[in-house]
């Protein structure tokens, strides 16, 4: 028997990945096979023809024993139902589920609390808050995507499996919410899970006088003895305070953020007071300046133009082997009548020399040409945009290109960190895709797909990763001043440092290296600030030895036309990482691999900035 | 077979006089240079993978025209056809009878095509190994060409049981039937026409069906019928023009 249990007590958001877990009950013999589910991918809204992907596991259930199977799965679209099946030696069943009984339509909030003293506290229309225990959190970051704030109230961690907090971190750094509520019981919160998360150190409590921040034109209330954790700032930013006690206290996580208010909301005399909603509601909100980076282009345009350039596959093309072996063939063609004719061979016998002399040929050609030249059966290649978060982490927007010279499947396996895997869907295509096959296990994440000779399938990865390489900027007066200190494991090479009006080369910045640089900023550039005027940054006359990297560049990251996106009075810093480390693995020798990244900072010329 | 006098008529006009050796000198000399520089010339630019990628799709496609159009013309007796003897001769003269008659030129008709696709071959499975095809697809290739060639042919044979002693008829008319129906039948609906469908095969796509009187017939159902159907229709002409022929 099969039980699914979908999103976060039966509700997950529309367009994002969500956890399924599957209950496989076993009343008979015990029984080996393999637990699918089938989503559907693509379709109308994706622009490209719908396409199914399979997420397979390898399951032994015991007899007369039931097993719960975690998935994360990620369907475009929900008006075809989702088919779950078990198929063993002796057993099939399958199951489907219609999707459309469970979406929101706006990301999940989700409370984690214990002690049930807080009440549902938000009223946004698009969001739903979801009571749940810290067990029933999935051990994998994806199936957090869509989720935009996690509340944390009067909680203990210490239960979380090291796979739900590697899960619970990963989300944040990815650009994840979590909210921590300070309680009484201040003991929870110096147990190490949470300590780690947190960006104070409480110490215990004390009754304070509370004046949250009056509306417009309201007077100001002040709530006297409230509950109050006593905390020391280890990190981040305190954007209230209360009797000398950090109240409201927010760090950054990579891309993520972590708020800590240190009130007691759920016991009076906060948890009885009528603003309380407002306030929440406020602290809940996301942040008006958080931007995202501008994507990079990743299309069969992109893909056209580099699969045109020598240096993506070296395809050996046997011509002159060809042009020799025709003449060969045809001399000997020619050959069999003329000997026939003057040894008079009967026909039985030109025939019989004939069918020899173009079998011998068609088998020996046909081996020759199938194994000259060493031609790959397919290129898989990684361009990835390295943004920086801040903490040494860097969101990496990574496209993907797999191409095929050959009819084949292709098994891709990725490294940890990877957050999404998006299928580009082909306007050129009028066929259906085939299905991709996501396989978990052995802590790999892996993708199966065949493809077809000279057939290729784009991919569009996001993934939080690891690269401490800080880039400053302040800006006084006239000057700009630049800071970087690479401690990452890789050479940069062809930095460049774009500002309106002017760039300026920056050569190799090898690892371990750290500098500070004072560039001059045109006044007259700065002051336009004009994004009509392309000439403020302009990427079009920058060329690279690579042929590849030139058309990734100009095509991919910082594509034609769209200069004025990043031109307004900005600063452009970016750099080639030598080397990079590749993330998506394709263990087959017979496929090249091929990998290209690039680090990008982005940012406003208002004053001083970090990056 | 070895006994059929039309049979042994066709092999020695064409291969102990030679005259049938130009129809395949034609055919390997059209052949073997598109192949080569359909691979050469994509090499000159920088997208040169593509002349191996489509290799075997352009040599497979000039095969398939080159063999129906020699295939109609050999039947049609357009090569040496002043070393042929005409149907009456063998059908009054030499008391042969009708079903013998047809017997040795359909026969012929195949040793040609055979013979034809045997000389393609080496060409052929080159491209497919160079295009890195699937063995299967072109095994299924050549059993394509073999039915083209056939379906085809035997309204070469149609052509001179009806139209014996009016040459220029005949050729007029098969050269019509290959444009209309190799070349023209693409314009109308394109799963009809050969090149059409042995280029969808190839490169795995899907032709739309045919829908008519009000029911969607699949695109190869639709295809295989209509060749099925025509190339019945030229074998039962042909048998009436011989009958015809013998009778009078």
């Amino acid at each position: 028997m099969i039980e699914p249990r979908i999103g976060f007590r039966g509700v997950f958001q529309l367009g994002r990945p969500f956890p399924l877990e599957v209950e496989l009950s076993n009343s008979g013999a015990p029984a080996e096979g393999v637990l699918e589910v089938q989503v559907w991918k693509g379709g109308a809204t994706k622009g490209g023809a719908p396409f199914l992907v399979n997420y397979r596991r390898d399951v032994f259930l015991p007899g007369q024993a039931r097993k719960t199977v975690h998935f994360t799965v990620d369907p475009d679209f929900i008006s075809r139902p989702m088919a779950i099946g078990f198929t063993g030696p002796s057993v099939r069943t399958i199951k489907e589920v219609d999707l459309r009984r469970y979406f929101a339509p706006g990301p999940l909030l989700l409370l984690l609390s214990e002690s049930h003293l807080l009440a549902p506290f938000t009223d946004a229309p698009q969001s739903r808050l979801i009571a749940m225990s810290p067990g029933e959190l999935a051990p994998d970051p994806r199936a957090l995507l869509g989720v935009s704030h996690i509340i944390l109230y009067d909680q203990s961690l210490r239960d979380l499996s090291r796979g739900q907090f590697f899960a619970l971190d990963t989300w944040i750094t990815a650009g994840g919410s979590l909210v921590i509520i300070g309680s009484l019981n201040f003991a929870l919160y110096q147990e190490a899970q949470l300590s780690r998360l947190l960006p104070v150190r409480v110490t215990g409590t004390r009754r304070i006088e509370f004046a949250p921040p009056a509306a417009k034109g309201a007077r100001p209330t002040k709530v006297a003895g409230v509950l109050a954790q006593e905390a020391r700032l280890l990190n981040g930013k305190v954007l209230a305070e209360a009797d000398g006690m950090p109240i409201v206290v927010e760090a950054s996580r990579g891309r993520g953020r972590i708020t800590y208010l240190a009130l007691d909301i759920g016991r009076p005399p906060l948890s009885h007071w009528e603003g309380l909603h407002g306030y929440l509601r406020h602290l809940l909100t996301p942040r008006e300046s958080e931007d995202v980076a501008p994507r990079s282009e990743w299309s069969d345009a992109v893909f056209a133009q580099l699969v045109a350039s020598p240096t993506f596959i070296s395809t050996y093309v046997p011509f002159a082997s060809l042009f020799f072996a025709i003449l060969i063939y045809l001399a000997g063609i020619a050959l069999i009548p003329w000997l026939g004719q003057r040894f008079r061979w009967t026909l039985r016998t030109m025939l019989c020399a004939l069918v020899a002399f173009v079998g011998a040929g068609t088998v020996i050609g046909y081996l020759h040409f199938l194994r000259g030249g060493n031609i790959p059966d397919g290129v898989l290649m990684s361009s990835t945009v390295l943004e920086s978060s801040g903490d040494g982490y860097v969101e990496a927007q990574a496209n993907l290109a797999l191409f095929s010279t050959q009819p084949r499947p292709y098994d891709l396996r990725m490294e940890r960190g990877w957050m999404e895997l998006t299928p580009v869907s082909s306007r050129l295509r009028e066929n259906s895709e085939p299905a991709l096959v996501h396989q978990e296990g052995g802590g790999a994440s892996r993708y199966h797909l065949p493809l077809r000779e000279w057939d290729y399938r784009l991919f569009r990865m996001r993934r939080v990763d690891r690269f401490p390489l800080n880039v400053q900027f302040e800006t006084l007066g006239d000057k700009l001043t630049m800071r970087i200190d690479n401690q990452s494991n890789n050479d940069l090479i062809n930095c460049w440092l774009l500002v309106p009006g002017q760039r300026f080369e920056l050569g190799q910045i090898a690892r371990g290296e750290s500098w500070t640089k004072i560039f001059p900023l045109r006044r007259d550039a700065r002051a336009s600030g004009d994004p009509a005027r392309p000439a403020d940054v302009s990427f079009r006359d920058l060329s690279f030895a690579d042929k590849t990297r030139d058309i990734l560049f100009h095509s991919s990251f910082f594509p034609r036309g769209g200069e004025a996106r990043w031109a307004s009075g900005a600063a452009v810093f970016f750099a080639w990482v030598k080397q990079p480390e590749a993330r998506v693995h394709v263990d087959d020798p017979r496929i090249q691999t091929q990998d290209f990244a690039l680090f990008r900072a982005i940012v406003p010329l208002g004053g001083e900035e970090e990056e | 077979m070895s006994r059929n006098p039309v049979w042994r008529e066709s092999l020695a006009v064409f291969f102990f006089d030679g005259h049938g050796y130009q129809v395949y000198f034609y055919l390997l000399a059209i052949l073997a240079p598109v192949e080569f520089l359909s691979l050469y010339v994509p090499s000159l630019d920088a997208q040169k993978w593509t002349g191996s990628a489509s290799l075997f799709k352009v040599s497979a496609v000039t095969v398939l025209l080159l063999l129906i159009y020699f295939s109609m013309r050999v039947a049609n007796q357009e090569f040496a056809s002043w070393r042929f003897k005409p149907l009456r001769h063998w059908l009054r003269e030499q008391g042969q009878g009708a079903a013998s008659v047809i017997q040795g030129q359909l026969a012929f008709l195949s040793a040609h095509i055979g013979l034809s696709l045997l000389l393609c071959a080496p060409l052929l499975a080159w491209a497919g190994a160079i295009s890195r095809t699937p063995l299967e697809r072109v095994a299924l290739t050549f059993l394509l060409l073999s039915f083209y060639g056939l379906a085809y042919g035997v309204w070469g044979l149609a052509a001179l049981a009806l139209w014996e002693r009016r040459v220029e008829n005949r050729q007029v008319f098969i050269r019509c039937l290959f444009v209309t129906f190799v070349i023209l039948s693409a314009l109308f609906y394109l799963p009809l026409n050969p090149v059409g469908f042995l280029l969808a095969y190839l490169s795995r796509q899907e032709l739309p069906a045919m829908t008519l009187f009000g029911f969607a017939w699949p695109a190869p159902w639709a295809h295989f019928s209509f060749h099925v159907a025509f190339a019945a229709g030229g074998l039962a002409l042909h048998r009436w023009g011989v009958r015809r022929e013998a009778d009078s």
